[in-house]
């Protein structure tokens, strides 16, 4: 977490090199951080949700994935968590082949990816500190480390000063915030975010945009599924589109819509 | 390290869910009470009807000339071959000789106007026989039938040691029934407290998943939460039967306690075999909606 600079920059249009984090856990260092091959999700009996999708993601980029509702989204995302099996295709997430990952793996995949979601889901009766702490506790973390990382990662999001404030003690951006810093105070190579701004105006959501840029620019991979029409196109950042399940676009600088 | 995280969130669980985690302990309470009081009062009870039953006693009475008008009086020789014989069935627990003249001393005891006026000694000499079971009266019967040479009779307690040796077992099914009746209730009691535990807490068991919190780390604290009600409860229901049994047990009348040697099992066991089906009471149930409501 050392590289996240405490200085919010502008929202850039800087394209930036891919740096390597703190992959423990991880194997295949040069392997892309996620690598979808010819994918189909079928949600039995016949609803096809996803449908033939390709696409890689290398360490470091910041990708927004896009579409309309029930274009397939979601899947994805649940996909990436092992919470859903692909029907056909094979997932590769930091060189690891999920569809061969045995159910006992799980936990430690998901200690290497960090969530972040449109309804927060903080635990509403512990402070904000003690949702973070949460999180690093799960895993085992020592009681020293956990005083000393929480406080960090939280002043980091730029709550220091809330830390033993309730979630229903803070705006929702604050929430979000938290959330995120739940996200990565383990510091994991990459970061999924299903619609962190879905609930968020316009103002809160660029402070978001700015603190998840910040966390990529330490070098950990970013996907994000947005319906923020704005934020995409003032970032300029690498674009996949979905349509019915299908991939209908993947642009290196996309704006929300094809042009 | 690890235990005393899976102890406070078990314990910050039972605290959250106060109301139903109190009716779960209450209800484990309520049903160990009642096992417990039905191991007292069945396994005192079986004591009992055991005592009794030791004490059926089958009478073989020897020839006189007066009853056994053909034989005549049994001959010695005879009675020693009875009771050689009869002292070698394995039913057999005890063999006396009651010589006739000791029949009289006895009858005289107890009912001293009767003996006085009698002419002569009416009685025979017979073999007291004490079995190991109650139901071996019968086969004793059955092992003396036909009756040897010089036995004019063979007698038991008839009807009366039929009745108790089907009362005896009767006893003991509903006891069985009645404890097996209970402790399923207790079980599917802490079974539904931790469903509603779980349910209250499917937000926390969505983010423990999330951020990789491994399936035994989230099912811990409802596993130890199951274990603390069932403890909880059984301990609860030891502390109960004490007082009832110190309050209860001498306010009874002196000779249900004292006779026929009937003793209920030692109050020690009896808690540890509570605190035991407690502790099992409570991983069955939690384990049982662990896995059904808590797919991980």
């Amino acid at each position: 977490m050392q590289d996240l600079e405490l200085k919010s920059p502008e929202l850039p249009a800087v394209e930036q090199t891919p740096t390597t984090n703190g992959l423990d856990g991880f194997s295949a260092a040069e392997a892309a951080m996620i690598l979808f091959e010819d994918v189909t999700k079928v949600y039995e009996p016949d609803v096809t949700a996803l449908n033939d999708v390709s696409f890689v993601i290398e360490k470091g980029e910041f990708v927004f994935i896009v579409g309309a509702s029930g274009s397939g989204k979601s899947t994805l995302v649940r996909l990436l968590l092992k919470e859903l099996e692909a029907t056909k295709g094979r997932i590769f997430v930091g060189g690891r082949e999920l569809t061969r990952l045995k159910r006992g793996k799980v936990p430690m995949l998901r200690r290497n990816i960090g969530c972040v979601f449109q309804d927060f889901k903080l635990l509403s009766d512990r402070t904000a500190y003690e949702n973070v702490a949460y999180a690093l506790r799960v895993q085992g973390e020592g009681r020293n480390s956990i005083r000393r990382k929480v406080p960090e990662v939280l002043s980091l999001v730029g709550l220091a000063d809330k830390m033993t404030s309730y979630p229903d003690q803070l705006s929702g951006g604050e929430q979000q915030r938290v959330s995120i810093a739940r996200a990565v105070v383990n510091h994991p190579p990459l970061l999924v975010c299903d619609e962190p701004t879905g609930n968020l105006d316009p103002d809160t959501s660029v402070g978001i945009m700015q603190l998840l840029y910040r966390i990529n620019r330490s070098g950990t991979t970013i996907l994000m599924v947005t319906h923020d029409r704005e934020m995409v196109d003032k970032m300029r950042r690498r674009v996949i589109g979905l349509e019915d399940g299908r991939l209908a676009r993947d642009e290196r600088r996309g704006g929300y819509e094809s042009e | 390290m690890r235990f005393r995280i899976l102890a406070a969130e078990a314990w910050r669980s039972l605290a959250a869910n106060m109301s139903t985690t109190l009716a779960a302990t209450v209800t484990v309470l309520i049903g160990m009470f009642l096992v417990g009081a039905t191991i007292g009062v069945g396994t005192w009870l079986l004591s009992w009807s055991d005592n009794v039953e030791r004490q059926l006693v089958v009478n073989v009475y020897f020839c006189r000339a007066l009853s056994c008008p053909n034989a005549g009086d049994a001959k010695q020789s005879e009675m020693d071959k009875v009771a050689n014989q009869v002292s070698q069935f394995p039913e057999v627990r005890n063999v006396d000789f009651v010589s006739r003249e000791e029949a009289l001393d006895i009858m005289e005891k107890r009912t001293p106007e009767l003996v006085a006026g009698l002419p002569s000694n009416p009685l025979p000499d017979k073999l007291k026989v004490t079995v190991r079971n109650g139901r071996d009266v019968f086969v004793l019967k059955q092992r003396l039938t036909p009756r040897p040479a010089g036995v004019e009779s063979v007698e038991y307690g008839g009807q009366t040691a039929r009745k108790i040796v089907k009362f005896v077992a009767l006893i003991g099914a509903v006891v069985v029934v009645a404890v097996l009746l209970l402790l399923l209730a207790s079980m599917l009691l802490i079974a539904n407290t931790i469903r509603l535990s779980i349910f209250s807490r499917r937000r926390e068991i969505e983010v423990m998943k999330l951020v990789g919190a491994t399936n035994w780390f989230v099912r811990g604290p409802f596993m130890l939460e199951g274990l603390i009600c069932g403890v909880v409860g059984a301990v609860a229901a030891v502390l109960l039967l004490f007082v009832t049994k110190t309050v209860v047990v001498p306010a009874l009348p002196g000779d249900v306690e004292s006779s026929s040697g009937a003793e209920a099992w030692p109050f020690v066991l009896q808690a540890g075999v509570l605190l035991l089906i407690g502790l099992a009471l409570g991983a069955a149930g939690s384990g049982l909606t662990i896995r059904r409501f808590l797919r991980i």
